[in-house]
């Protein structure tokens, strides 16, 4: 068990750069997860972890080694892939086994090793079958007993749930989340999926275009996005952002008015709220505006306005019923506004 | 119908030339009332002794033999390790590679051949098989290593990544990984090569001396001397000799052929 340190750690291809200055530390025994939407940069960051991407700048760090020039295979680390790169000509028995086979682990343990790991994954009764003859949760569970076969240092997991659909990724996804609290092996895990972020991270690494935008826990990320980048990319349906002026302790923007803000700020802001934050109201809203859309949620509404360009939804109660295009009132509370830097995007209050 | 040929070359080689090549009525070829007339059977061997031990085809079929096993293989070798590593590598020169190699594939032969008679005199290494194989090699590698390349495409990187990991090194990846899943792709392709190098006529013809010459070659200069009667019987036996391993071949690695062809990609 070790912690992993990433220092400074760039990559460059020409002229364009995939991963700037990326500083981290994971924790020993801590499941981080970097999130972002494609191409920001997470699945390079993994991949040099992993070695299988050279490193342009910056230093890795495996506890007390730097692993920047080791291969792969001599970092101790296990990965579980998306398109899971299960050997199609050897059985699952086999797959487990082949890290053991290729490390010369002592022939004698494999048995009990690799059995195992098919006990944890649930894989007991298909040893025999080649990775063509099993679903793609299972082969997904396949690569999980590979990588957790040997024990490593570090486990790295690039959207292993992307390709199951979606009741088995939520089943895969506990799964995972348990094997990590058995073993107490640092992870590293990609995903663009939020909800896996949140369910699964103890932190979470949030980025976009190769740099890191915030670094928390699922409930910080959430609660208090570092800035505009975030809180319109965490949550469903994310933040609701509303550019406007601030003077005083009041807010202006199109439609929207909001006193009470404690911040000595003046000047050009974003304003930002959730949808569960704000009510509808017949009179006396923060905003008004004619209802754009109504969506039945199942347990709840989410009713959307259209402000300049920009959607805001509020949500309301289930049996909410109104006429698209009928005015209505919203009552933001002053406590639940966030207030970001509208020319940097950084967060205010 | 495209058996037919075959069919009566094989049929007519068991006879004597007045009756494969009668005049009088092409029933004879297939009663053969000559070869019955001078040897008291139907069906005679003397074509096939002719041309094979007194007009030593066996050595021409070991040519061949010798020629094919080494093109094939040499062939082979190269084109698995230089198609991994241009499907691996992401450079573009890996195309613009491929492109120039598909373009001296697409040229007749013999103006390549022709290229290479002066020098190979003057270095004195006309006529021998080494020299031939190494021709055959050299025209043949650029649709081999094409064929290869396009293979291991079809093979997701995510194979040899996870076998990096699992404790590979870069070869171990290739070899214990990779090459499994591409026989398909390596007997498909080891096929074609073996096919050119064992119908080259251009090549062989004009680089092999005369003891030298293999299989396809021999045949045509049975051919050309039709002065001495029963010389085209000996070229029509050779024919059936040549065609038999073609079809045993065929035979045996047909589905392999066939999945080679059509699919090549393994899903994992």
């Amino acid at each position: 068990m070790v912690d992993l340190n990433l220092k400074n750690v760039c990559k460059r291809w020409g002229n364009t750069t995939g991963v700037d200055n990326f500083n981290l530390h994971v924790k020993d025994q801590e499941f981080l997860v970097l999130l972002g939407p494609s191409g920001c940069g997470k699945s390079t960051t993994m991949r040099m972890i992993a070695g299988l991407e050279d490193v342009t700048e910056g230093e890795i760090w495996l506890g007390d080694k730097m692993v920047n020039k080791l291969e792969p295979k001599d970092r101790d680390i296990a990965m579980v892939f998306q398109s899971y790169g299960l050997y199609p000509n050897l059985s699952v028995y086999e797959n487990i086994r082949f890290p053991l086979k290729v490390r010369k682990v002592d022939p004698g343990t494999h048995h009990e090793r690799v059995m195992r790991a098919a006990q944890m994954v649930e894989l007991t009764e298909l040893l025999d079958r080649r990775p063509a003859a099993l679903s793609g949760g299972q082969r997904q569970r396949v690569a999980l007993g590979r990588a957790i076969v040997r024990k490593p240092a570090v486990f790295l997991m690039d959207e292993p749930l992307s390709n199951l659909d979606a009741k088995l990724r939520i089943s895969t996804r506990a799964q995972i989340k348990n094997l990590q609290h058995t073993l107490k092996t640092t992870t590293v895990y990609v995903t663009h999926d939020q909800i896996e972020a949140m369910t699964l991270a103890d932190r979470v690494v949030v980025m976009s275009e190769g740099i890191i935008q915030q670094v928390g826990t699922p409930t910080d990320i959430y609660d208090t996005p570092a800035n505009t980048f975030v809180a319109g990319f965490i949550g469903n349906p994310a933040m609701n952002l509303i550019a406007g002026n601030l003077s005083g302790d009041i807010f202006e923007g199109p439609n929207v008015r909001i006193q009470g803000l404690q911040t000595e700020h003046t000047g050009p802001v974003t304003l930002g709220f959730r949808a569960e934050d704000a009510q509808l109201t017949e009179q006396h809203g923060q905003l008004s505006a004619p209802i754009y859309a109504i969506e039945l949620l199942g347990e709840a509404s989410m009713i959307s306005f259209r402000i300049d360009e920009s959607l805001i939804s509020v949500r309301a109660s289930k049996d909410f019923r109104a006429q698209i295009g009928s005015d209505l009132q919203i009552v933001i509370p002053a406590s639940a506004c966030h207030l970001f830097d509208s020319v940097s995007g950084r967060r205010i209050v | 119908m495209a058996a037919f040929p075959f069919l009566w070359t094989a049929w007519g080689s068991f006879k004597l030339e007045p009756d494969f090549m009668s005049r009088i009525d092409w029933m004879n070829a297939l009663t053969g009332p000559a070869t019955t007339e001078r040897t008291g059977s139907a069906f005679t061997d003397i074509a096939y002794q002719g041309a094979w031990i007194e007009q030593q085809f066996w050595r021409s079929a070991l040519n061949t033999l010798i020629v094919t096993v080494c093109v094939v293989t040499l062939s082979l070798t190269i084109a698995t390790l230089g198609g991994y590593a241009l499907a691996r590598s992401g450079f573009r020169y890996a195309y613009w590679l491929l492109i120039i190699a598909l373009i001296f594939r697409a040229m007749p032969h013999i103006t390549l051949v022709s290229g290479y008679l002066l020098p190979f005199f003057e270095m004195n290494i006309w006529g021998y098989l080494p020299t031939s194989i190494i021709v055959l090699v050299a025209i043949n590698q650029p649709f081999t290593l094409w064929m290869l390349h396009s293979f291991f495409l079809t093979i997701p990187k995510e194979l040899d990544e996870s076998a990096m990991v699992d404790g590979c090194t870069q070869f171990q990846a290739f070899r214990l990984a990779v090459m499994p899943v591409m026989w398909p792709g390596i007997v498909t392709t080891g096929l074609f090569s073996f096919l050119l190098a064992y119908n080259d006529f251009t090549v062989t013809s004009i680089l092999l001396s005369q003891e030298n010459q293999t299989m396809v070659p021999k045949i045509a200069s049975f051919l050309g001397s039709t002065q001495i009667e029963g010389k085209v019987m000996y070229a029509v036996a050779a024919v059936v000799s040549a065609i038999v391993p073609l079809f045993v071949l065929i035979l045996f690695f047909q589905r392999q052929i066939v999945s080679g062809l059509t699919a090549g990609a393994v899903k994992g």
